[in-house]
């Protein structure tokens, strides 16, 4: 029996040691639907070279920084926020791309010589229309006003996008509100504002807990991923309303990792998942909005082109009517003064 | 006595003095010893002391930028800290910037930024436009650039990294922070967060100790005292949920606790709260100690029933024998017998308790986030491993001090894990 034991752990290591011989790309994103959208976008249909492993993480720059300075890289194409886009390519975790077959197609300006198109996805105020029998909430202004809509709302547990929000619905705005920021007493205003929902709100940091708790009636509007509300609707038949006016859109790049064993393979790679077809293939699937505008005129072209047959421009975040009331993140606002604001929102918070 | 005499030493067989053998014999042992735990020693190196070794080794080291600008720092130490500084120190940062290659300034800017919020984008955007900058004087045009390089502040925020070693971190992880002059001052009010969040870590982390005890005691004295057909049963219980994923039980508890949830229906159902004041038990320090008491239960029963199993039940019969009465006797005979249980489960959840994340993270909310959870927001996002390791250091030394209290009161051979 022992001895069975043996082979078979034996067996398992030798297995490891074949499995890593092969140099698969080791592409890493967020996991859940937005990685499966990306599966069947660019992953599936991707036949040069090697295959692709796909792994999840949460975010941030810490496993990167750490196999650079390692000098041990694993991971080879990483889908990250844009602040860490422009402090992974300022300090030399990412490498430089060749942007010329995208640069001129893309909705706006990108924020690194490091990176690749994805998608525009958004923090948005939603409500379950039953919450409200009578008025609804139609902007954020609505969101803050506890007395006109009483009741509990969903906030994150940091403090991107609630400082814009905050100040749009104090009537910033939207095009204004990083002038305002960066000002003296910006900051201090924004947060006299949420200081006007404390008392009513609860917090949430997995990207699912504002559906559940929106459904559940634990608070009767929240925040949340609008993609994670359109899949909702969408996928799972739900009866959501979002809030459109004063989202903050938020933007998703690739980026491949210096060090990478697999430089050319990945490189490719990229290319290929920031095609205008793949990012609007990828649309098909999650209703976050691509960031090339010829993927929006494919999509624009193919609807009903969600994949259970409806209209998914309707759930995109970056439509122009809707970007007049947006706020388009400022990702060089945020890697300046990032540290300094969450510091603050966790005293906010905890006091 | 025999009436031989032994003279010289005592030989063994081959005619070698038995003390010389018994040496190399031993020695012997004692090689094959240490080559036996020489695996365990390299590992424990690598993976244990290294690390830390290098934890503290970041908390002070402030080396990079300084090799970045060497001859800037240098004549930044003359100024004397008024209003703005002279044309010389313009004018070597203006060159170090751009003779600085490949990475060195974005990584330099990043640890700017610590020290003054807005560094980092004043930096990327000099950099593209000092190229418009041909010649002397650099003052008035660095500052026609951007306005910020007329900005005493950011001026004085390099104060604190003029030297290759810095206590800036440690000054930062409990609140306080450097002036122009390299004055230690308090931190803004509206940025003090770390030490509420240290006393609310140790706060959380002891009440969760004392909690686990007094719901562990019991249990693990059943697990020792019942008879094996139902201890087994019961071990099993309390098993089950150590061997069930740790974000099951956290996401469990969210929907038995949440305002919405499990508990507060049926309390309301029950009639015994009222509909519109259910009790807040979740996404607050509450839900934290409450998840976290629960998670870690096994570690306090486990050890409880081990050092509980070795006392014998006729020393407490003996004692009600003699007279005690039983809350007398269990003060008196058992509870003494099973300090060392105590001692090894509370140092073991207490331990486990100050560094968790995870379980604050997802249910804190407002006000039960911990130490941890800012430890993993700077490693992962504003990239201040700095920061990191002086928070993860202060963590460590707390934790040898709490150990050394401990050792004084009641005494490290007091611990056993059964």
């Amino acid at each position: 029996m022992i001895k069975t034991i043996k082979l078979a752990f034996l067996g398992l290591i030798s297995m490891a040691f074949v499995g890593s011989a092969y140099a698969d790309i080791t592409f890493v994103s967020w996991g859940g639907a937005y990685t499966a959208s990306q599966q069947k976008a660019y992953i599936d249909t991707w036949s040069k070279g090697s295959g692709v492993t796909v792994e999840n993480y949460n975010g941030g720059l810490g496993e990167v920084k750490a196999q650079v300075e390692a000098n041990n890289v694993t991971w080879d194409v990483v889908d990250v926020l844009p602040d860490q886009a422009i402090t992974g390519c300022d300090e030399g975790l990412f490498l430089k791309v060749d942007q010329s077959h995208f640069i001129d197609d893309m909705v706006v300006k990108p924020v690194s010589e490091c990176i690749s198109p994805q998608i525009f996805w958004s923090y948005v105020a939603f409500y379950d229309p039953a919450a409200f029998p009578g008025k609804k909430p139609k902007t954020i202004k609505d969101f803050f006003d506890v007395k006109k809509f009483p009741g509990k709302r969903g906030i994150h547990t940091w403090a991107n996008a609630l400082i814009e929000m905050a100040l749009v619905a104090d009537g910033v705005k939207p095009s204004k509100v990083y002038d305002v920021m960066s000002s003296d007493g910006g900051i201090d205003r924004a947060f006299k504002k949420l200081d006007t929902i404390k008392d009513h709100v609860v917090f949430w940091s997995a990207g699912s807990k504002p559906l559940e708790l929106v459904s559940s009636g634990e608070v009767v509007m929240s925040l949340a991923y609008n993609g994670r509300i359109g899949a909702a609707i969408l996928q799972e038949g739900k009866n959501f309303n979002y809030i459109w006016d004063g989202q903050v859109l938020e933007q998703e790049y690739l980026v491949v990792v210096k060090g990478t064993k697999n430089e050319a393979e990945a490189r490719e790679f990229v290319k290929h998942a920031s095609t205008a077809e793949s990012l609007a293939l990828q649309a098909k699937y999650i209703p976050y909005g691509p960031m090339r505008s010829s993927s929006i005129d494919i999509i624009k072209k193919g609807e009903p082109y969600f994949n259970t047959g409806v209209d998914v421009l309707p759930h995109m975040p970056n439509t122009p009517k809707r970007l007049r009331r947006s706020v388009i993140a400022d990702p060089f606002w945020w890697a300046d003064n990032g540290a300094e604001v969450s510091e603050r929102f966790g005293v906010w918070k905890g006091n | 006595m025999s009436s031989e005499t032994i003279s010289g030493p005592i030989l063994t067989s081959d005619g070698i003095p038995l003390k010389v053998s018994l040496r190399k014999a031993e020695k012997r042992n004692k090689i094959r010893a240490f080559l036996l735990v020489l695996p365990l020693l390299a590992f424990i190196l690598i993976t244990f002391i290294i690390p830390i070794g290098d934890m503290l080794a970041r908390s002070v080291d402030d080396r990079y930028i300084n090799t970045v600008f060497p001859k800037t720092f240098e004549v930044f130490k003359k100024w004397d800290k008024q209003d703005l500084p002279p044309e010389e120190v313009y004018e070597t940062m203006f060159f170090e910037i751009n003779a600085a290659e490949g990475y060195k300034i974005g990584k330099s800017s990043t640890r700017m930024n610590y020290s003054k919020s807005g560094w980092k984008s004043l930096i990327k955007k000099s950099q593209r436009k000092f190229k418009r900058i041909k010649e002397g004087p650099y003052k008035e045009q660095m500052i026609k650039i951007d306005k910020r390089w007329g900005d005493p502040f950011y001026w004085k925020a390099l104060g604190e990294m003029v030297d290759p070693t810095t206590m800036g971190y440690y000054l930062n992880a409990v609140d306080l922070k450097y002036d122009s002059n390299k004055e230690i001052i308090a931190q803004p009010e509206n940025r003090r967060i770390y030490n509420h969040t240290w006393i609310k870590t140790f706060k959380v982390s002891l009440l969760v100790t004392l909690f686990t005890l007094m719901l562990g005691y019991p249990i693990a004295y059943l697990l020792a005292t019942l008879p094996l057909k139902y201890s087994n049963l019961l071990m099993i219980c309390v098993l089950l949920p150590f061997w069930t994923s740790l974000l099951v039980r956290t996401v469990a508890w969210m929907i038995i606790l949440q305002q919405n949830g499990v508990f507060n229906n049926l309390m309301v159902i029950a009639g015994l709260i009222a509909d519109e004041n259910r009790w807040k038990l979740m996404y607050n320090e509450t839900g934290t100690i409450i998840v976290m008491t629960q998670i870690l239960l096994p570690f306090m029963v486990l050890p409880l029933y081990s050092v509980m199993k070795t006392i014998s039940p006729s020393y407490m019969k003996a004692a009600l024998n003699l007279g005690a009465s039983p809350l007398h006797a269990f003060w008196k005979v058992y509870m003494p017998n099973s300090l060392p249980g105590i001692s090894a489960g509370g140092l073991l959840v207490f331990i486990i308790a100050i560094g968790y994340f995870i379980t604050p993270e997802l249910v804190g909310g407002k006000d039960g986030q911990m130490i941890g959870n800012w430890i993993a927001y700077h490693l992962k996002t504003t990239l201040n491993w700095g920061l990191c390791a002086a928070l993860g250091s202060i963590l460590l030394a707390v934790m040898l001090v709490f150990y050394w209290v401990y050792n004084k009161i009641i005494g490290v051979e007091n611990i056993k894990l059964g």
